[in-house]
């Protein structure tokens, strides 16, 4: 259990001091948020890409007021690149200082394995961090890393300490929170996510999308956004390559802002597709037939949504 | 916490909820959520902070706590509304399957035993050592008529002692290494390269050791295994066969398809691939529909193909061919893999026999995108496909 006083009060709490930032959670999400600061156990997010996993780190990090550090992943990441590493070449020119000094021969070197020569990379930066709150700690696409690492930070996050031999070990003074973040591009081992609080994030319902391009696209039309929405939630429903995530639907609506459309019609949309779609075979499947119906569909949107593919109970 | 409740009141309370959370438990667990005890007790812990009469709330805790995976949201999400709102009709399946297991552990250990004794009494004829030498002599020429035979028209003696084979003859082809190093700051020998490089710094020699290490290269194998019909023979063995070799291939998928295609990896890890297939098979087998090859590699190539596969990887797939699909759709799919990975290798048993000509329709609009077209239906092509795929690998 984490000592010290509780980083939220409540998760209405979190949900609120999260919206404030533009960041709309729902309350399954908030609620894993809170059990993970109060448990001291990290958050294991996974979800499609584009749908505001590394941005919830980076959002909880402005709420707490504390440092955001972040270990981007990728396949070779090693252990070294991870924690620390020794200054070799200062250390070098350390030594060969001191002897031009004409520093007693004992003497030499003496000093070279401390603290001023070690480079100190994310996690060894997490578990040494100061101050009143604690820091979050993002470990970004652990997908990408391979199982060597994956057991390597199992060990880390139980004891949050790192021993290096040369100057021993060194202990967190306060527990980082703990964000980690797949893309699902292979399965994590059970061990690592057993130690997590698990949350699958989904793309966005309407009603939730709509909250969020209101507050993270400011001076937009209702009647747009809700199209914009509509058009989404059903583009989503097509098969396509890569299903765009939340970041697109932002990025489209500042678009349209920006040609100061007031709804959409087939030319506009042609015209800003490549802010929704990436893929040249995505956009050729939509281009051809369904462009126009889509559209129109998106036009009749009412106040009900349609469909929804969250595999969880809606709670928005 | 719960609002409103005498102090005796809230422990009895809290009693009877802790009773009904670890049958709660019990019944995820039996109904093959992987779930654990460690999990169990964090979910306890976080009664402390939420209002548990919530239900809300509380549906959000148990998953966050005791679910670690996607796939398996849906089906707990299930069991918890059953559990929660039905307790009685939730806790008799699980009585009921507890049961029928122990059924068939039953059988299958009687079944078992009758084989092993045919298998030993096999070996123990005859008492002296003539007999002896004659019986290992006939032993090893039945083992050169087994490796020819097909494993479709296979006993089950004769399918056993095929197994055994497979892992006598997978222990010789032991952990592949890669002849690329890489830097390996564990020491083992010294890199030239690198010192040379790094030295350019300084003027003596001898100051940086730089060290390197062989790179054990893992490269991601994909199995789509046709099950229809005497397929289903064939595949066993090769998945088998595979998984013998799984020393050397830590990533590896296996999927099965018949109508419909399903993943299977993750039963494998706890199952036989017999009691796997038997799972899935209302799954895969539509016997209305027939084999759709083409469907099936789109469902792949939409649902996985993403995930699995990368620039190394070699996919295998292996069917006799026969599609009662869509010819476009296969075109378009076989594309797609092929475009996708390293090798694509397609196994037709159907390739034993000595005039086998690929005409129908489904091999021949394979075959252009296939890098490998390779035999399967007995232990040597099993064992010259070890071959092929370890110059593969390289």
């Amino acid at each position: 259990m984490r000592g010290g006083n509780p980083l939220f009060n409540s998760i209405e709490d979190i949900e609120k001091k999260f919206a404030d930032q533009g960041y709309i959670t729902d309350r399954m999400l908030a609620t894993t948020v809170y059990l993970s600061t109060v448990l001291g156990k990290p958050i294991f997010l996974e979800g499609e890409p584009g749908v505001g996993k590394t941005e919830i780190a980076k959002v909880m990090s402005t709420v707490l007021g504390s440092e955001l550090i972040r270990l981007q992943c990728y396949e070779g990441l090693d252990t070294h690149t991870a924690m620390y590493e020794w200054n070799y070449p200062r250390q070098m020119l350390e030594v060969r200082l001191q002897e031009a000094r004409g520093i007693e021969k004992e003497q030499i070197g003496r000093n070279i394995f401390s603290e001023e020569f070690l480079l100190k990379r994310p996690l060894l930066s997490a578990i040494q961090a100061e101050g009143e709150v604690p820091p979050v700690l993002l470990i970004d696409e652990i997908d990408r890393s391979d199982e060597e690492f994956e057991a390597f930070l199992l060990e880390i996050l139980s004891d949050f300490q790192i021993t290096i031999p040369e100057i021993g070990t060194i202990k967190s003074k306060l527990r980082p929170v703990v964000v980690l973040t797949s893309n699902r591009t292979r399965e994590l081992h059970d061990a690592l996510k057993r130690r997590c609080l698990y949350h699958w994030i989904d793309y966005p319902s309407f009603q939730k999308e709509m909250r969020i391009v209101a507050a993270r696209v400011p001076g937009i039309k209702e009647r747009l956004s809700r199209q914009v929405c509509r058009f989404m939630e059903l583009i989503r429903e097509e098969d396509l390559y890569k299903r765009p995530g939340i970041a697109e639907t932002i990025d489209w609506a500042r678009a349209l802002l920006s040609l100061s459309a007031d709804e959409l019609d087939p030319d506009v949309v042609y015209a800003t597709l490549g802010c929704i779609l990436k893929f040249k075979g995505d956009m050729e499947k939509v281009q051809e037939a369904n462009l126009r119906q889509l559209v129109d569909r998106a036009l009749l949107t009412g106040e009900t949504s349609g469909s929804s593919y969250s595999a969880g109970p809606q709670s928005d | 916490m719960v609002a409103n409740l005498t102090t005796q009141a809230q422990v009895r309370y809290e009693k009877i909820l802790l009773d009904q959370v670890v049958l709660f438990f019990r019944v995820l667990h039996e109904a093959g959520l992987a779930v654990n005890s460690a999990n169990l007790i964090d979910l306890c812990r976080c009664f402390e902070f939420i209002d548990i009469s919530n239900r809300e709330d509380f549906h959000a805790t148990a998953r966050a706590t005791l679910v670690s995976n996607q796939a398996d949201i849906e089906r707990f999400d299930e069991l918890f509304m059953q559990f929660w709102q039905q307790p009685d009709k939730v806790l008799l399946s699980a009585e009921k399957k507890d049961a029928s297991d122990n059924l068939d552990g039953e059988e299958e250990k009687d079944s078992q035993e009758k084989m092993q004794k045919q298998l030993q009494s096999d070996d123990e004829e005859g008492g002296d050592q003539a007999a002896h030498e004659t019986l290992s002599e006939l032993a090893y020429s039945a083992d050169e008529v087994l490796m020819q035979k097909d494993l479709s028209e296979m006993s089950a003696i004769e399918v056993e002692r095929a197994r055994q084979m497979i892992k006598e003859f997978v222990a010789i082809i032991a952990n592949y290494k890669s002849r690329r190093y890489v830097a390996d700051k564990k020491r083992a020998r010294l890199d030239f390269r690198r010192m040379m490089r790094r030295n350019a710094l300084f003027e003596q020699m001898g100051l940086n050791m730089a060290y390197k290490a062989r790179r054990i290269k893992k490269t991601k194998l994909v199995l789509l295994c046709d099950v229809s019909g005497s397929m289903e023979r064939y595949s066993t063995f090769f998945i088998e066969f595979i998984y013998a070799l799984k020393a050397e291939l830590p990533d590896l998928e296996v999927a099965v398809f018949s109508t419909r295609m399903t993943m299977i990896t993750e039963l494998l890890k706890a199952k036989t691939v017999e009691e796997s297939l038997a799972q899935v098979s209302a799954q895969v087998h539509d016997w209305a529909g027939g084999t759709n090859i083409g469907g099936c590699l789109r469902e792949f190539n939409d649902r996985f193909a993403r995930e699995m596969l990368h620039s190394r990887s070699v996919v295998i797939i292996l069917s006799d061919g026969w599609d009662r699909g869509d010819a476009y759709l296969m075109r378009e799919e076989m594309e797609h893999l092929h475009s996708r990975v390293h090798k694509l290798m397609w196994l037709n048993p159907l390739l034993g026999g000595s005039d086998y000509q690929p005409i129908c329709r489904g091999m021949q609009t394979a075959l252009p995108y296939l890098d490998y077209f390779l035999p399967v239906h007995n232990l040597e092509s099993l064992a010259e496909l070890a071959r092929t795929l370890r110059t593969i690998w390289r």
